[in-house]
């Protein structure tokens, strides 16, 4: 299994630990990665809003460059995911954008996206190509004990018709997957909710009650740490969690992991090797190192 | 919106502005623009008359379709998003019985967006206007031929209240709920015209109710005849378009009632489709994806989401819907209401829209002359009320009588012994008015549906409202509901076994053809003191064109 | 063929009841049936005290919308088979509302809310209505999927904004903008963007997609939203966070090909602005402790000249 590995932006800046992860917990899985170092920013819908034409062709060009290497593409934030599904989705529905697209792609670039490229996660290349029963048997560190509520951030889930999740408006998928770990999936009311991050700059109340709110709602569910897909979920949920705390009114307390992390540490991998204690919130109890 | 800011006017609905019934008004509202053909108000009107059967008031259908092109362009001015031409004019279709490209419309939600521009006329006249929404019009205060007000109760918390008026209109739309396949909303209950009925006045044409001939199957919802003006056809089991054999000119563009009535034989006769042979074929899969998603697109999610049927792949089973009540509060061309069939009128009482007869649609209402009937004498009726209002005073009410009796009434509906089920007596009164007094009629049905009907209003008494609440209490208006259906629905029954002959919407078997000797004349319903009702005619108004035979 | 299915409806009446409860009504159902057709079949058969909204029955009065499964719907086009999950069909009344009683909410904050959009067309002077004003296809496609909003409120009901700041515009009321905004015949274009630009307007959504993904319209307010935001940017409306960060995405993306995380909060709350720079000292400190601030030498992509060439050409590329 080879993937043409689009990292995001996080991964290389604030968030380095889920990249790192997600090699360890590759290289055990025997899934090979061609980091993809000259593709753009997906531009996480911003961009896509300031000047949608420009975010197209970005995305075309990353397409493209997989394309070239008839690789498919994974993901490890949800974000990339969900605007790379979404580029993807207007294009398939639009052929005459897409050539257009490509004209100016091909003015710039000298490239061409023909649309034979996937776009999968991580968590789907373990759930639908690689399988969680094999999955199951690479586990070395079944992570018992741990109760684990998964949030799955906005662009897993919504729209619908840009995931694959089976039935996005109550999934089990990453339930399924923190079982197959060895964990306890532990589900929760606001688990598909926002945690806040695209307005922590522009309302940061609103933005500290929402994460503050999803991360209450799966401390009263019993969860001992909650794992995202989504680095800028992580980051949120993570790095202002004492932020939350205050608007919240409560004590939290609650270690955000990235899945790589995770799924690495089932393989074998350590909590250091996986960077736990970058963390802000440091992981206590089972996860304590 | 002629009184808001000159006088103090409020609003009274049983739901909220935008959920009207007019907004489920689909495929376009009429006027001879002539923006993509050579039409002519002259012709809409002749139109209009034919397709009415010649029971139409041509003086008020003349007026119908004269102001009809102004009303459109002040729409227009407001803000209604119309679809467009090539030329950036307003796009214009073709419709059943208009014999030119007619309808003006917003892709194949007219109605939607016509109400919405109202209702957003609301938020720009700010605090100017009031209005009471979910509340319910119990009575209509009529003494000494002088309309005073409404007793109302606020649905939230079952207050009842006086509203004192100088001047009332009612817009409070048809009563298709009496049948059990209806494209009306469950607010269409005739509230209204019976709340009218019960302060004294008569109620006219009400045994002419227009079937449309696109209700999906089982549903009756709305499938608009939009599809057809595109270029859809209707099939039957052996795929063949078997219109020729009804309209072999118009075809699927044949006037409702036709249409219905041709649809009801193809069933009857054995050629229906499906495992019980009980629907026809809407068929638009020659149209093709582009043209149904951009022009129909709210037919393709309503045979999607409620039947499971995708229009661009499979042809979508229908069948006749009750759909367009004719009959209601009769009223002259400025909207106010008649008190008797000799002229004499109720002053400050308007009616406009279909619980109003003027009668610009006679025995059958053509498609998109429903919107601009509301649209047009609307206007009237708020210049009427602006003209006449200031030379009214307030009429006395006896405040106290007047809720006694909303009070006492309501009493009666708890008073019951609760032997009868009012779910039960509902769903019975609506299969008696779809199979007895529908698309077919006959002297032995009706007789029957008449019998039954007493019998129903005698189990009624039973009916106990089981709520005892205050607030959002459904299970009272519902029963509040079917009493007014049970009344009216009688006097379809009477006004139909009364007329022997068959004249658009209304058809006899035992009388199939039009009689212009006897029946030139519209049927008045008086309620008389035991609470039957006593049926009175006059004349349909001629100016210009005589009856002759209606052929398409 | 019938089935049997639980009804697991919340009931709530303020006059009786502390707190909503569930209720469990089992029904046999044919199939095909709507979920306003069951409810009505509960209310016939057992018990006629449950209170609900509806109206047409044909997904156009905008009455029936409720949470089915914990999600905004209207129950008069949602089919009871596609929701049943064990034999269960979840209902409750929507979300961010007050419950009047039973799956009845407070529907006026939503309708009052719309006044914020100023939700009618200025036509300016001289609009006499001698004829129609021209308008051609495409514009009016441009409002065609703002204006078929029936104003259901399933959007507000699963805002994830709205439930932490009722002082948000909100997506229909956002939509309502558009559906201005973006029509040719309106003169006040630019005063609407102006007011939407402001706090609690479109910089405020959060693009958690549950408006589109409830609303039962073509009006998808999310993406009118990044309508709005695209036009807002293009026409200069940039004194506020949401378009410095626009901006400051762009600059750094075109820069590196790559967001540079230590530039884009700064950028984004203004340079002169020294309390919103404050606030993110902070975080700012505490990511430095665990040594996970971004890299001060940021990253670039390889081949970076290629996707400048395309960031050169921004301005022509908005057409």
């Amino acid at each position: 299994m080879k993937y043409a590995l689009f990292t995001g932006c996080v991964a290389k800046g604030a968030g380095r630990e889920n990249l790192v992860a997600t090699y360890l917990a590759c290289e055990k899985l025997g899934i090979e990665l061609v980091e993809m170092t000259d593709a753009a920013c997906c531009g996480a819908g911003v961009i896509n809003e300031d000047n949608p034409m420009v975010a197209d062709i970005l995305n075309a060009r990353t397409f493209a460059l997989a394309e070239a290497q008839g690789l498919d593409i994974m993901n490890i934030c949800t974000t990339c995911q969900g605007v790379h599904r979404k580029a993807q989705r207007k294009f398939e529905g639009k052929p005459k954008h897409l050539a257009r697209v490509n004209d100016e792609l091909e003015r710039d670039t000298g490239r061409r996206y023909k649309g034979a490229v996937k776009i999968k996660h991580f968590y789907e290349v373990l759930l639908n190509d690689y399988g969680l029963e094999k999955l199951k048997g690479k586990v070395v560190n079944p992570l018992s004990g741990l109760k684990l509520g998964a949030f799955y951030g906005c662009y897993a889930t919504r729209p619908p018709e840009v995931n694959d999740l089976k039935n996005p408006d109550d999934p089990d998928e990453l339930e399924n997957l923190i079982e197959a770990l060895g964990a306890t999936p532990v589900r929760y009311d606001d688990r598909l909710k926002c945690c806040g991050f695209p307005i922590a700059m522009m309302n940061k109340p609103n933005s500290m009650q929402l994460g503050g709110n999803a991360i209450l709602s799966a401390k009263q569910a019993g969860a001992d740490a909650m794992v995202t897909p989504c680095p800028l979920c992580h980051l949120n949920l993570d790095a202002y969690q004492p932020d939350m705390e205050s608007r919240v009114g409560r004590k939290l307390d609650m270690p955000i992991l990235h899945i790589p992390q995770l799924v690495a540490m089932a393989l074998g991998v350590s909590k250091e090797a996986v960077r736990l204690k970058t963390h802000i919130v440091r992981p206590t109890g089972l996860l304590a190192s | 919106m002629e009184l808001v800011g000159q006088m103090d006017v409020a609003v009274i609905t049983k739901v909220y502005p935008s959920r009207s019934h007019s907004g489920a008004a689909q495929g376009g509202v009429a006027a001879a623009l002539g923006n993509v053909d050579g039409d002519s108000v002259e012709a809409h009107i002749y139109d209009t008359v034919k397709g009415a059967d010649y029971l139409g008031d041509q003086d008020a259908i003349e007026i119908l379709c004269n102001d009809a092109p102004r009303t459109i362009y002040e729409m227009e001015h407001l803000g209604c998003p119309f679809s467009r031409t090539e030329d950036h004019k307003i796009n214009q279709r073709a419709f059943g019985g208009h014999s030119f490209l007619r309808a003006c419309f917003s892709a194949d939600r007219t109605g939607h967006a016509l109400l919405h521009t109202l209702v957003e006329q609301t938020y720009k006249q700010g605090g100017k206007l009031k209005v009471y929404s979910e509340w319910h019009m119990n009575r209509l205060i009529v003494e000494d031929g002088v309309c005073r007000g409404v007793v109302a109760m606020d649905i939230k918390t079952g207050r009842l209240e006086v509203f004192r008026a100088k001047a009332v209109l009612f817009a409070s739309g048809g009563y298709g709920q009496a049948f059990k396949i209806t494209s009306n909303a469950a607010a269409n209950t005739g509230d209204g015209i019976v709340a009218a009925y019960r302060a004294g006045i008569p109620l006219q044409d009400m045994e002419f109710v227009q079937f449309h001939p696109t209700g999906l199957y089982q549903h009756g919802i709305l499938l608009t005849e939009g599809a057809r003006g595109e270029g859809g056809y209707l099939i039957n089991a052996d795929g063949d378009r078997f219109m020729s054999t009804y309209a072999p000119s118009k075809m699927e563009l044949g006037p409702r009632d036709i249409v219905s009535r041709s649809e009801q034989t193809e069933i009857n006769e054995g050629r229906g489709a499906g495992p019980n042979k009980e629907y026809v074929l809407l068929d638009l899969r020659h149209l093709g994806k582009e043209k149904i998603m951009e022009r129909l697109p709210q037919v393709y999610n309503l045979a999607k989401d409620f039947i499971g049927v995708d229009c661009i792949e499979d042809p979508v089973p229908i069948q006749p819907t009750a759909h367009y009540s004719m009959g209601g509060i009769p009223a002259d061309n400025d909207c106010q209401v008649y008190l008797d069939d000799k002229g004499q009128q109720v002053t400050g009482f308007f009616v406009a829209g279909e619980c109003s007869c003027i009668s610009v649609h006679g025995a059958n209402r053509l498609g998109t002359n429903s919107l601009l009937e509301a649209l047009v004498f609307g206007r009237r009726a708020g210049k009427k009320m602006l003209d006449v209002t200031p030379g009214l005073k307030l009429a006395d009410v006896n405040e106290e009588r007047e809720l006694e009796a909303a009070k006492k009434e309501i009493a009666t509906l708890y008073a019951g012994d609760g032997s009868e089920d009012l779910s039960v007596i509902r769903e019975e009164l609506k299969e008696i008015m779809t199979y007895k007094v529908g698309v077919y009629r006959c002297a032995d049905d009706m007789l029957q549906a008449r019998s039954e009907i007493k019998g129903l209003r005698e189990r009624f008494a039973k009916v106990q409202v089981k709520d005892p609440g205050t607030n959002f209490n459904l299970n009272l208006i519902d029963a509040l509901e079917l009493s007014n259906m049970l009344e009216y629905s009688e006097l379809i029954v009477s006004g139909g076994l009364a007329r022997e002959e068959s004249r658009g919407a209304h058809f006899r078997t035992d009388f199939p053809t039009r009689d212009d000797q006897n029946w030139m004349h519209h049927t008045m319903a008086f309620r008389t003191e035991d609470g039957g009702h006593e049926l009175r005619y006059k004349p349909v108004t001629v100016t210009r064109f005589q009856p002759e035979e209606r052929k398409y | 063929m019938a089935s049997k299915v639980t009804m697991r409806i919340q009931r709530f009446d303020p006059a009786v009841d502390e707190k909503p409860h569930d209720q469990d009504f089992e029904i046999e159902l044919p199939a095909g049936i709507t979920i306003l057709k069951a409810l009505n079949k509960v209310r016939a058969e057992k018990d006629p005290t449950l209170a609900l909204r509806y109206s047409c029955g044909s997904a156009i009065c905008g009455s029936c919308a409720m949470k089915v499964n914990g999600h905004a719907r209207l129950a008069c086009k949602t089919q009871v088979s596609d929701c049943t999950v064990d034999g269960v069909l979840r209902i409750a009344p929507m979300g961010n509302l007050k419950i009047l009683r039973d799956l009845v909410v407070d529907m006026d904050p939503f309708f009052d809310s719309l006044g914020k959009a100023k939700p009618y067309l200025e036509a300016g002077n001289g609009s006499v209505p001698e004829f129609e004003r021209k308008q051609r296809p495409e514009e009016f496609l441009q409002i065609d999927p703002s204006t078929t909003c029936i104003l259901c409120a399933a959007c507000y009901s699963d805002c994830n904004v709205l439930e932490v700041d009722d002082n948000f515009f909100g997506p229909a009321t956002l939509a309502k903008a558009h559906r201005f905004i973006f029509d040719s015949r309106d003169v006040d274009t630019q005063a609407r963007l102006r007011a939407v630009s402001k706090k609690t307007g479109v910089w405020d959504c959060t693009h958690c997609g549950e408006c589109s993904t409830r609303c039962p319209t073509e009006t998808k307010p999310l993406e009118r939203i990044e309508e709005i935001r695209t036009k807002a940017m293009a026409d200069g409306f940039h004194d506020n966070v949401g378009a410095r960060h626009a901006l400051g995405f762009r600059e750094t993306v075109g820069k590196r090909g790559i967001l540079d995380e230590n530039y884009l909060p700064a950028r984004s709350m203004g340079f002169f602005n020294l309390p919103g720079l404050l606030s993110l000292v902070p975080i700012g400190l505490r990511m430095m402790m665990r040594g996970k601030n971004p890299p001060l030498i940021p990253h670039k992509i390889d081949k970076l000249e290629e996707v400048k060439k395309t960031f050169a050409r921004f301005e022509e590329l908005r057409k």
